[in-house]
């Protein structure tokens, strides 16, 4: 169905490297205003769909739209709308992070440079400085500076933390929330692709996890926690033998039994319960644990 | 005051802040009056969702618990007694229901249950006289 208020619309997209399959049948979508985590393993398929987003592929089927536009058929006015931080950053090496950003800021329509010249501050970044000279986590914090001065309605992160350090990660994540979210909230919308999903837990509205170019998993952050539990209960014996349905794991160690549910917690809990243990406990898996649960089960 | 999310209590982010700022209201850590942190840096402390922390404000406004004056902030209220009975109770019940699933577990009865809470209930009062007197003395 297609979405016309979407921020990003994606319809049983379907992209192939020569006979290797990156993206088979993807359908999600990304509603104005939300953060919506584009989660997988390495090799999974997800810069190959935000690449899709940016014309800089072409789906071999199916169909994308940002804001009801197609990237194919109007390229600018789609870029026009996004900023978006790629997973390698590369710069003219010979210009100085001023000349870059100045660079960058000539083809944007609205650029803030209050926010640039706080954000230059705040990562201590010297603007005489050339590109070619800065880290990783460097590059990647003047393209988060140039991906939020723009204050563009989408913003599209590609694994923008990875190979950078905890500090330069917190402060990333940082930037988004403040920085980028500062403006109407309608009108801010994340799409990040990450393997490193603790980070951006808090964040994180919605998402999908994907595997081997499929999607495996969407849901809503806070009902994925609802409903993704642990069940922990010791007996005074060797647990009994235990009906698993409804289980994505069952693991027993000694007197004590470990269960993952996803959605059945109270009828597993209850069973459990029925065999009187001398304790139990159930707590929510986190985002990261949702994801290895779901790709392991 | 200090908040802290915890993400693998099931509960949702907004609510876990709603709660902790109810709870700080009821046991006095938050005065009437006193202004709850500016939406930006609490968001970016946390590592949360700005709109979260608006929806866990606007549902305190909507409550009552907070008022919100244009360009300076969100307050605290003063005067909502009535709801902090409610705010305390609730905190309590929460306790009692752990301990009862506790009970439970442990195969107390209901009976020998509601004994017990007489006789912690006679155990504090004999603990707080006792304080007492040794104050006087």
């Amino acid at each position: 169905m297609k979405d016309s208020t979407a921020a990003i619309q994606i319809d049983e997209l379907s992209y192939a490297y020569g006979q290797a399959e990156a993206v088979r049948k993807l359908s999600l979508t990304v509603r104005p205003g939300r953060c919506y985590g584009l989660f997988g393993r390495n090799g999974a398929g997800k810069t190959t769909t935000m690449k899709c987003l940016l014309n800089l592929l072409r789906p071999k089927s199916g169909q994308v739209s940002v804001f009801g536009i197609d990237p194919a058929k109007d390229e600018v006015a789609v870029k026009r709308r996004l900023a978006y931080v790629p997973d390698q950053v590369a710069f003219y090496p010979w210009m100085t992070i001023r000349e870059t950003l100045d660079y960058l800021a000539s083809f944007r329509k609205n650029w803030n440079v209050k926010t640039q010249r706080e954000l230059l501050n705040r990562f201590r970044l010297e603007p005489a400085q050339r590109t070619g000279d800065l880290s990783k986590g460097q590059r990647t914090q003047v393209a988060l500076i140039a991906a939020v001065c723009p204050e563009t309605e989408l913003l599209v992160l590609d694994e923008p933390t990875s190979g950078l350090d905890p500090i330069v990660r917190r402060e990333f994540i940082e930037t988004v929330i403040g920085a980028y979210q500062e403006g109407h909230p309608n009108s801010r919308t994340i799409f990040v692709s990450t393997h490193l999903i603790s980070e951006f837990e808090g964040l994180i509205d919605e998402f999908t996890i994907m595997d081997s170019g499929r999607a495996v998993l969407t849901l809503e952050a806070d009902e994925a926690r609802e409903r993704y539990r642990r069940i922990r209960a010791r007996f005074a014996e060797t647990p009994p033998k235990l009906e698993a349905d409804g289980a994505l794991s069952v693991r027993t160690e000694g007197r004590e039994v470990e269960i993952v549910a996803n959605g059945s917690t109270l009828a597993i809990a209850q069973r459990l319960r029925a065999q009187n243990p001398e304790a139990i406990s159930t707590e929510s898996l986190t985002l990261e644990e949702i994801f290895v649960a779901t790709l392991k089960s | 005051m200090i908040f802290e999310i915890n993400f693998k209590s099931g509960k949702p982010i907004y609510l876990q802040l709603v709660d902790q700022i109810k709870a700080a209201a009821a046991s006095g850590a938050m005065r009437a009056g006193e202004a709850l942190p500016s939406i930006r840096p609490l968001a970016e402390e946390l590592r949360v969702n700005r709109n979260t922390v608006a929806k866990a404000y606007s549902e305190l406004e909507n409550l009552g618990v907070v008022e919100t004056q244009p360009g300076r902030g969100c307050f605290l209220r003063g005067n909502n007694a009535a709801l902090r009975k409610e705010v305390r109770r609730r905190l309590l019940i929460v306790e009692i229901d752990q301990a009862l699933v506790q009970a439970h577990h442990l195969q107390v009865s209901r009976k020998e249950l509601l004994e017990l809470i007489h006789e912690r209930m006679a155990a504090l009062e004999e603990k707080r006289r006792a304080n007492e007197d040794g104050k006087d003395a």
